[in-house]
């Protein structure tokens, strides 16, 4: 059943912009492997990529080996991080969207960016070790807590009926949310020096990203895109109300649990990742949904893909294009901000 | 088929005595070929009394059985090839188009991704069809009239093609047009088709003109059930709802008929 899944996808208009937005995505994260401070050109990338990705068909010799190491071990880990995780915070976005019947909703609706911000800073005042592992773990824990203690606020076992309802969920989210950046606010008055750490670490940027978070992004996004197909059209029947959708056939309870599970661990690891970056979670679903409608089956591939461009797009105008490398959580919110007001004015008052 | 009913007892706090439970203790059942039909009061249970057959709902003690199966040992797929609600939230919050509203119901019958089949499509068109939703294929749900939002709701059900149908107060936004056309519709398929269906009305006079059985709800307790001449009386009326009313039988229906005197 499963290999039937590009079948489905793959057909009429969706799938030809499927291809159109993975091309999109391809050549950025060329255009993007070229630009920097040292400009590489397109042919010497291919070279590389070439060599170290099939077999040694070129001599080595020919290679740069600045480049080499500048692609290899520089821009190939961040872009492939970036791009990961504009699909996964996209992907996210659809999820909670759907899930809390709510197109303001977006990953970080639940706290969870909360909780992983309140773990990180705890780990960067405490000093734990190498930053580099120990904070990313932390904010993973604290988000994984949040989204507990949501679940188990909004969750009734005596009335399971009135449970994991929207309202409750949101509700419960915004409760916890609110302790948890008192919290944060606490750690910052006490930690001295180490509090323009935290400030930096909140704002989100994917400098020195390296090969295994590529590769942790990646199994998470691959397992929740496979996850979200495979319940996408319960996801659609949701939108109908508990009644209709429970009299069609769909486990509410169970489906809106497994969804928001999934949704919020790719928040976490995004967010453990790369620190906080809005917008990308709220924004992009909404705008795709403009192009295939608010079906689930193509909005989710098409979402991931956009989320991956626009981000990367700007991580790359932040790294290679501005004079001063600025934090990309604050340069979405300062660029997404601005085109959601517009969206918004132009839809809610046609 | 035949759903029945037995002691069931449901209120939404688990710890509520006897006296607060809003269905008590109710014994019953419906068999298929009859169009049955739900009157009472607000708040009498009527709604909750069709959540407990659909399943939405676990009663606090009894079972609600088809054929002999409880309701609950049924997978929710299978569930929804027996039976389909229409129910009161018709509010869709994404803008889908009335024909998807209308294939969703053929969700039960779809397998994991695989597109609709030739069949899906095709009953679709036939319900969209005979429910005059043709020309508002393509238009966005949530940009309809309450009547009409409702009449894809309606349409989705029929899609669904399930031997059991639940109405609660499906009508109620409809012009008297499409009123009568969806009542034709449904106690067509439950004459030719044997079909069941339990439709709430709080008009008493189209619950009397199409209904073969009236229940009659109040705090919960049956108050009459049965061939809807019989139960349908001024005295069942005035106990029930507190008002005064005439009973008559009327030709031009060929049923009773309620009507309300002003003094």
């Amino acid at each position: 059943m499963a290999l039937s899944i590009p079948g489905a996808i793959l057909k009429g208009r969706t799938g030809f912009l499927v291809v159109l937005f993975s091309l999109f995505l391809v050549s950025m994260i060329f255009l993007s492997l070229s630009m920097g401070y040292i400009r590489i050109p397109l042919t010497d990338i291919l070279h590389i990529l070439i060599t170290k990705a099939a077999f040694p068909i070129h001599d080595f010799q020919a290679i740069n080996e600045t480049h080499l190491a500048v692609i290899m071990d520089v821009r190939l880990p961040r872009i492939l991080s970036c791009a990961g995780v504009g699909a996964a915070l996209a992907l996210s976005g659809v999820l909670f969207q759907g899930i809390l019947l709510n197109p303001l909703a977006d990953p970080y609706t639940l706290g969870v960016s909360a909780g992983a911000a309140f773990g990180a800073s705890i780990a960067i005042l405490l000093n734990l070790g190498n930053a580099f592992v120990s904070v990313p773990l932390f904010a993973f824990a604290g988000a994984c807590l949040t989204l507990f203690m949501v679940i188990f606020l909004s969750y009734s076992a005596k009335n399971p009926m009135a449970g994991l309802s929207s309202n409750n969920l949101i509700l419960s989210g915004v409760i916890v949310a609110a302790i948890l950046s008192a919290g944060i606010s606490f750690l910052k008055f006490i930690a001295n020096e180490q509090v323009s750490v935290i400030i930096f670490w909140l704002m989100g940027s994917f400098a020195s990203k390296t090969w295994p978070n590529v590769s942790v992004i990646t199994a998470f996004l691959g397992i929740g895109f496979f996850i979200s197909m495979f319940f996408a059209r319960d996801l659609n029947l949701i939108s109908l109300g508990p009644k209709s959708a429970a009299s069609l056939g769909v486990d509410l309870k169970k489906i809106t649990f497994i969804l928001l599970v999934s949704g919020s661990l790719l928040a976490a690891v995004c967010v453990s990742i790369s620190g906080i970056i809005g917008f990308v979670g709220l924004l992009v679903p909404h705008m795709v949904r403009f192009i295939t409608g608010p079906d689930n089956r193509k909005l989710i591939p098409l979402s991931m893909l956009s989320g991956a461009f626009l981000l990367l797009f700007a991580d790359t105008i932040t790294r290679a294009v501005l004079p001063h490398e600025i934090p990309i959580g604050v340069l979405t919110a300062l660029t997404g901000g601005p085109v959601f007001c517009w969206i918004f004015k132009k839809n809610r008052f046609k | 088929m035949k759903i029945s009913l037995n002691h069931i007892s449901f209120s939404y706090d688990a710890d509520a005595g006897p006296a607060d439970m809003i269905i008590k203790d109710f014994r019953g059942s419906f068999t298929a070929g009859a169009f049955y039909s739900v009157i009472g009061p607000n708040g009498s249970g009527k709604t909750t009394l069709l959540d407990l057959i659909s399943g939405f709902l676990k009663p606090l003690s009894g079972a609600v059985k088809i054929d002999g199966t409880p309701v609950f040992s049924f997978s929710k797929k299978a569930l929804a090839r027996l039976i389909s609600v229409v129910s009161q939230d018709h509010a869709v919050n994404f803008p889908f188009s009335v024909k998807d509203i209308v294939l969703m119901g053929r969700h039960p019958y779809i397998p994991r991704f695989s597109p609709p089949s030739a069949e899906d499509l095709n009953r679709a068109e036939t319900v969209m069809e005979t429910c005059g939703m043709r020309h508002l294929q393509d238009r966005k749900i949530n940009e309809l009239s309450g009547g009409e939002r409702q009449r894809c709701v309606f349409a989705r059900a029929l899609c669904q093609d399930t031997p059991i149908l639940l109405l609660d107060e499906a009508f109620s936004n409809m012009d008297i047009h499409h009123t009568l056309d969806m009542l034709h519709l449904v106690k067509n398929s439950v004459k030719e088709k044997n079909k069941l269906v339990i439709s709430v009305f709080h008009d008493l006079n189209l619950a009397s003109t199409w209904s073969d059985d009236i229940l009659v709800l109040k705090n919960g307790e049956i108050r009459a059930f049965g061939n809807s001449a019989a139960v349908l009386t001024a005295k069942t009326i005035k106990e029930v709802f507190e008002v005064n009313s005439i009973v008559e039988y009327s030709r031009h229906v060929q049923a009773k008929q309620v009507y309300y005197p002003i003094h």
